[in-house]
């Protein structure tokens, strides 16, 4: 058996046994030495995962191939980038456990199963493991009722969306007779001839996996479950679990539907339009920066789709490109609304970033760039996101996406850029507490190489079109 | 005459029958003589006579004991759901005697020699807890529904490490089968070999899962009068009396299967019948639940969670890695056909 | 005779299904739906995967229903509140209970498995193997990773009930049962020689030499 080729996931498993272990049976609380040995594995399954040669393992039902690869290490550098976030602001907050850094590692474990599935089986399995790790850290500060509330409502309809799935995927066991995604091509031979049936199955499939990644019409969760839940969770929440749903979703219906493409295709394009158009107007109205990080990426996700919807391998690598730059901006965000604490407690609200330019010039400064990259502004790496979808958009002639997109971009800068003014040019409120090293570490990394994409995106591009011709290949 | 019973439906409905009477009629006049022994043991135990009025030596105690709540009046409580309130006793009871379906007297002599018998005896142990906690809720009291409380937690708990116990068994027998397992100790008994704790894991838990003292605390006569069933009487009473000697009868038969060899003889003296060994065996566990009855103290509640989950969970659990291993390591495991 | 008990097993299972849903008190729902689970472990039976049937018992009747017939018998459930929020949503639910229900007659109906879909199945089990071997041998050896990510499932979720409910109880009283074993008659009795006819103001007061003191959980750890 070719066991080796799972074997970040492997390696990532038992360390979080050990972890485990060592946190229950030292005696006082050590979440922190537990999060930097957590980190340490993330880094060693970062390098087991460049190290690993393609195969497929396990009687077909893992697949380790370059966009798998591609996947884990967005996956694993979200994980890494939330964890440090939360590695101050646990302890500021009282929810310092141990527990926190092992649900998120079991959690990256279940998402690197999802980008590796081969079969509907993995990823279902893949996917309850993140979900449910998530659950739990969404309600990590038990004792705040809001985010009790936010870890009950996801668990509620995350659980039905997991049922979806699972309807879906029997559907389609019982039509094909197999749960391979490879072979679900080969055992449906005849795509003109469709039973309803199919149809069905794949839009089930879609709905499960759209709830997971927030685009509407299975959004409804998202912008209570990201106030409440404690920030470094809603940052975890914003990265990895966004990219494993999709490349899970994009190997499904590329290489498991890709025959019966007239089937989903409508479904997606509307999926994406509605998303980008929710996402950009619903947010003007909010006053909660976490609630606008929410419907934002309810928008992002719409824009993503599109690469999706376009079905190429310019599409593939265009949606790659976006939820890499997406993950970075997303979690440098969140390092800045991490930073809004004033005497030890989060404010959220955007007019508590009032007058930020005068207090903290940084701060403000690094903040605008990651909403000039959201907004899709060059030169920012936001904007090649979104330049990569678009294109792929057009070569293939989808242009009613690539206009919508382009529009409702327009109408995202207006909220984006409605930060920036606040943080520039309003009231001073009163300055936040000192930054945490951590927060600054994410918060100016993630800066530096949004600001600094554009000078050398080919190492990053040529990854992200390797990898989308290795799963359409 | 054969044919009849062999190949027609009828016929071996019938068969099946003489056969699930062949089993149950002994087992049910030994469920009475245990009540008979365990009061003379405890009388022994505790420098008095027991029982000694009714018949020679007060051998005809357990049917005065029967005729006495066969006659009395069956009350149910004002409040008690009904339907539920009498089911709950002839669950207990039901349960107890089907478990008696699969057990081997003889080599190959079971009513239902099936594949998976342990499997079977797990899930029949398993259902025991529902006639205690439904007769705990249908009473409509405190003092029941405190007793049933007790026993789900209690059952659950214990049923975790004796399923890894039947695991290690079962791991090196390399069949579910209850007769393959009485063979695979033709020439060691379990009990005797490294299988030993397990053993006297099995012992205890079997006392948790049959609600004996020590572990006797859904009755718990001194805390909560007597827990699930303090409002039955009569007839009903008498099947939950009839259903816990049998399950605890069941329990030594399943013991002695397990670790015991079963129906095989010791020392060779195979010119004894199995089913005599075996009868032989249980009595000898059966005695062990009375003198265990009679020597300890009942546990306090927290102790007997304790017990189970710190104790005994790691412990079987260990201890089926360490068998596994072990038989992995010397080639031991069995392979299947 | 074996379709007889089918057409028994499976009336009973779906009137028992039916019941699951529509008793109005919990409690009954709940023993309707163990009456459900064990008439399905009977069609098992009778498709002759006698493992599954019994694992299912051990499992969902003899652990699950338990521990859910345990919290059902202790909530206090209002139903009116239940009743009124129901009558409320029950349009929306209906309405999709529709769709889904429509979606699944248009499956039903529209059933033909592809015939590129026979080349690609898992071979049948051969008969000379029990399906309990037949289970362990693809479950051990194909399907291992899966059957180890649904081991971490699990523990997820145990850690997961932990740290949302795990509180250290400051200054509880513990047993120490080591210490108990440990203690001897002389360190804990001490047996005195008291002379009789002399009051407390002659012989002063009696102490204990040294009173034990309870274990107590350690103090909560401050999160700092």
């Amino acid at each position: 058996m070719n066991w080796q080729a799972a074997a970040p996931e492997i390696f990532l498993a038992c360390s979080g046994l050990v972890i485990l272990l060592l946190g229950v049976s030292l005696r006082q609380d050590r979440s922190k030495l537990c999060t930097w040995l957590t980190l340490g594995a993330f880094g060693v399954a970062g390098w087991l995962v460049v190290g690993t040669s393609p195969a497929t393992a396990y009687e077909g039902l893992y697949v380790a191939d370059g966009f798998a690869g591609f996947a884990k290490l967005l996956i694993l550098a979200g994980g890494a980038l939330s964890m440090i976030l939360a590695l101050d602001y646990n302890a500021q907050q009282r929810i310092a456990r141990f527990e926190f850094p092992v649900l998120v590692l079991f959690s990256t474990v279940g998402m690197m199963t999802m980008a590796s599935a081969a079969n509907l089986m993995t990823l279902y399995i893949g996917l309850e493991l993140q979900s449910l790790a998530i659950y739990v850290l969404a309600a990590f500060a038990r004792d705040d009722i809001r985010s009790s509330e936010a870890g009950l409502k996801y668990f509620v309809l995350s659980a039905l969306a997991s049922g979806l799935l699972l309807y879906g995927i029997s559907l389609a066991y019982g039509f094909a007779g197999t749960m391979q995604i490879g072979q679900l091509a080969t055992a449906m031979t005849d795509p003109a001839n469709l039973p309803a049936g199919v149809a069905v199955a794949v839009a089930f499939v879609i709905a499960g996996l759209a709830f997971k990644l927030s685009a509407v019409p299975f959004h409804m969760w998202t912008p209570d479950v990201y106030q409440g839940a404690p920030t470094p969770v809603t940052a975890f929440m914003s990265t990895a679990p966004k990219v494993a749903p999709f490349v899970v979703l994009l190997r499904v219906m590329l290489v498991g539907f890709g025959h019966v493409g007239a089937q989903w295709q409508p479904i997606i394009e509307i999926v994406s339009i509605a998303s980008m158009i929710l996402g950009s107007l619903a947010a003007i109205a909010q006053s909660n920066i976490k609630r606008l990080m929410a419907y934002s990426s309810i928008g992002h996700m719409g824009y993503a789709l599109i690469g999706l919807a376009v079905g190429t391998e310019a599409g593939v690598r265009g949606v790659l490109i976006y939820l890499l730059t997406y993950i970075v901006m997303s979690a440098g965000t969140f390092a800045c609304i991490i930073a809004m604490q004033r005497r030890g407690q989060q404010v959220d609200r955007i007019a508590d970033l009032g007058g930020l330019a005068r207090n903290d010039l940084p701060l403000a400064a690094v903040m605008a760039i990651f909403m000039f990259s959201m907004a899709g502004l060059p030169p920012m790496a936001g904007f090649f996101g979104k330049v990569y979808v678009f294109l792929a958009a057009v070569q293939a002639g989808f242009w009613t996406l690539a206009i919508i997109g382009v529009l409702t971009s327009v109408v995202g800068c207006f909220y984006y850029l409605r930060v920036i003014k606040v943080m520039f040019f309003d009231g001073a409120e009163a300055a936040f507490d000192r930054r945490t090293a951590s927060v600054s570490a994410v918060a100016f990394a993630a800066g530096a190489f949004t600001l600094f994409f554009f000078a050398m995106p080919a190492p990053f591009v040529g990854a992200a079109a390797r990898a989308a011709r290795v799963l359409l290949g | 005459m054969r044919d009849f019973f062999l190949h027609t439906e009828v016929g071996s409905g019938l068969l099946t029958l003489f056969e699930t009477l062949g089993i149950l009629v002994p087992v049910l006049i030994l469920m009475a003589y245990s009540t008979y022994f365990e009061r003379k043991a405890l009388g022994a135990f505790q420098l008095r006579l027991g029982p000694n009025r009714v018949g020679w030596f007060g051998l005809a105690q357990p049917f005065a004991d029967a005729v006495k709540v066969f006659t009395k009046e069956t009350i149910i409580p004002a409040g008690a759901n009904r339907f539920l309130f009498l089911l709950a006793p002839s669950i207990t009871f039901i349960l107890a005697c089907m478990a008696w379906a699969v057990i081997p007297v003889q080599n190959g002599w079971a009513v239902a020699n099936i594949n998976v018998g342990i499997l079977y005896l797990f899930a029949i142990s398993s259902l025991g807890v529902y006639g205690i906690i439904i007769a705990g809720w249908a009473s409509n009291s405190k003092y029941a529904f405190l007793g049933a409380m007790r026993s789900a937690a209690q059952m659950v708990s214990y049923e975790v490490s004796i399923g890894f116990v039947l695991v290690s068994v079962l791991l090196c027998v390399g069949s579910l089968n209850l007769n393959d397992i009485v063979l695979a100790q033709s020439r060691h008994w379990f009990a005797f070999t490294p299988l030993f704790p397990m053993f006297i894991v099995f012992l205890i838990s079997m006392l948790a899962e049959t609600n004996r003292a020590p572990f006797d605390l859904p009755e718990g006569e001194s805390e909560i009068v007597a827990g699930f069933f303090v409002e039955y009487s009569a007839m009903a009473f008498a099947l939950f009396y009839l259903g816990e000697y049998t399950n605890m009868i069941m329990m030594s038969a399943f013991a002695s299967i397990l670790f015991l060899g079963g129906w095989q003889a010791p020392f060779g003296l195979t010119f004894i019948p199995g089913v005599f060994w075996l009868l032989a065996k249980i009595s000898l566990i059966m005695f062990f639940f009375f003198w265990v009855r009679a020597t300890f103290p009942r546990y306090r509640y927290d102790q007997l969670m304790r017990l189970g989950w710190k104790v005994f969970l790691p412990l079987s659990l260990l201890w089926l890695v360490l068998t596994a291993g072990f038989l992995e390591f010397f080639h031991m495991l069995p392979r299947s056909s | 005779m074996i379709t007889l008990f089918f057409y028994l097993f499976s009336a009973v299972l779906l009137g028992a299904s039916a019941m699951v849903v529509t008793s109005r008190n919990p409690v009954h729902a709940v023993l309707f739906l163990i009456l459900a689970f064990l008439n399905a472990a009977a069609l098992f039976l009778i498709a002759g995967a006698e493992f599954l049937a019994l694992t299912l018992v051990v499992v969902y009747v003899g652990a699950v229903a338990v521990l859910f017939l345990f919290v059902v018998m202790m909530l206090d459930v209002d139903f009116v509140q239940l009743r009124e929020g129901f009558q409320r949503y029950a349009p929306v639910g209906a309405a999709v209970g529709l769709v889904l229900f429509g979606e699944l007659a248009a499956v039903l109906f529209g059933w033909e498995a592809w015939s590129g879909s026979f080349a690609v199945r898992g071979s049948a089990t051969p008969s000379s193997v029990s399906n309990t071997v037949a289970l362990g041998q693809v479950l051990y050896t194909h399907y291992v990773y899966l059957f180890q990510l649904s081991g971490l499932i699990l523990l997820v979720a145990m850690i997961g009930a932990i740290v949302l409910t795990h509180r250290e109880r400051r200054g509880a009283l513990r047993q120490d049962i080591g210490r108990q074993q440990a203690r001897r008659v002389d360190e804990t009795l001490e047996i005195l020689q008291v002379p009789s006819r002399a009051g407390a103001g002659q012989i002063g007061l009696f102490r204990p030499k040294h009173l034990p003191s309870p274990v107590r959980d350690r103090e909560p750890v401050e999160r700092a």
